[in-house]
């Protein structure tokens, strides 16, 4: 259990290092040719690791439905967006406003698919988030 | 700080904010396409279609190169630390800790990495240091976060 959850905190610090790194690409080339970047050798990365572990198309992947498909364009404009706004705002403020849109929109998708949920967890964490966010904006930074 | 930074800084938190909508539905769309193939798969198809889709972008928008230097060749890495971060969650997924521990515990981690890249200015990017206003919005959005993690999601 306690190797699990070292696992998924790295797992956390890998996201952030990862924006990290790509970010800096794209202080060098631009937002766009650091995702494009994040993407081949990401793409390389995992088709080695497929092919040495095997069961890359295990299961039924055909019969998913085709907008599960759509993952990947959405994927390059999120990567190039971190890209471009750490370098201007710094890792935790890039992270702290991801997680707060993530957070926000996750409630909007589960009301809308109906998926259930406590009513009074939701307001309350929403009225959290968008307080946190009132204040992040609030004042002066260097 | 001056009305125009301080809509550029609005417009900053904006996009970022926005981005995380992003994520939401990408998370919803890999997640469908690990239901019906493997963790692999769903990994490997967003990368695969992704590649194109960022080439497409490129030849449409053709971004001019911020610099002429060629930059050191660690940072084409970004892409392996992600790829390695779907492999561990599938795993940790599985566990004890399930969905929500994983992300939980995936949140405390990012922040504080992100937090002390910050300070340190890691990887040629910017030196800064959080003022209290940054701690005191870290904690709402934390706090909110763990709230609609463990209360708010039938998952």
């Amino acid at each position: 259990m306690i190797w699990f959850a070292a696992l998924a905190i790295f797992a956390g610090v890998l996201v952030s290092l990862s924006r990290q790194i790509n970010g800096r690409l794209a202080l060098s080339t631009s937002a766009m040719e650091s995702s494009f970047w994040n993407h081949i050798v990401g793409l390389a990365f995992i088709t080695v690791i497929a092919l040495l572990v095997g069961g890359l198309f295990a299961g039924e992947p055909a019969s998913a439905p085709w907008w599960a498909y759509l993952g990947g364009p959405v994927g390059v404009i999120f990567i190039a967006a971190g890209s471009w706004l750490i370098a201007r705002i710094g890792a935790a403020q890039t992270a702290l406003l991801i997680i707060a849109g993530q957070m926000i929109s996750g409630v909007v998708l589960d009301i809308i698919m109906g998926a259930p949920g406590e009513l009074w967890a939701r307001a309350i964490g929403v009225g959290l988030i968008l307080a946190g966010m009132w204040v992040a904006q609030g004042g002066k930074r260097g | 700080m001056s009305q125009s930074s301080r809509t550029i800084q609005l417009g900053y938190f904006a996009a970022a904010f926005g981005a995380g909508g992003l994520l939401s539905l990408m998370v919803l769309f890999n997640g469908t396409l690990a239901a019906y193939g493997s963790l692999f798969f769903a990994s490997w198809v967003p990368h695969l279609t992704g590649t194109f889709a960022a080439l497409l972008f490129l030849v449409i928008l053709r971004p001019k190169r911020a610099q002429i230097a060629r930059p050191p060749l660690w940072v084409y890495l970004g892409g392996v630390s992600g790829a390695i971060t779907v492999m561990l969650t599938s795993a940790t997924l599985n566990s004890a800790l399930a969905l929500s521990g994983t992300i939980a515990l995936g949140l405390a981690g990012q922040m504080v990495f992100s937090l002390f890249a910050d300070m340190r200015g890691l990887f040629g990017l910017p030196q800064r240091t959080p003022v209290p206003r940054d701690y005191i919005a870290l904690g709402l959005i934390v706090a909110g976060s763990l709230i609609l993690i463990f209360f708010g999601s039938g998952s």
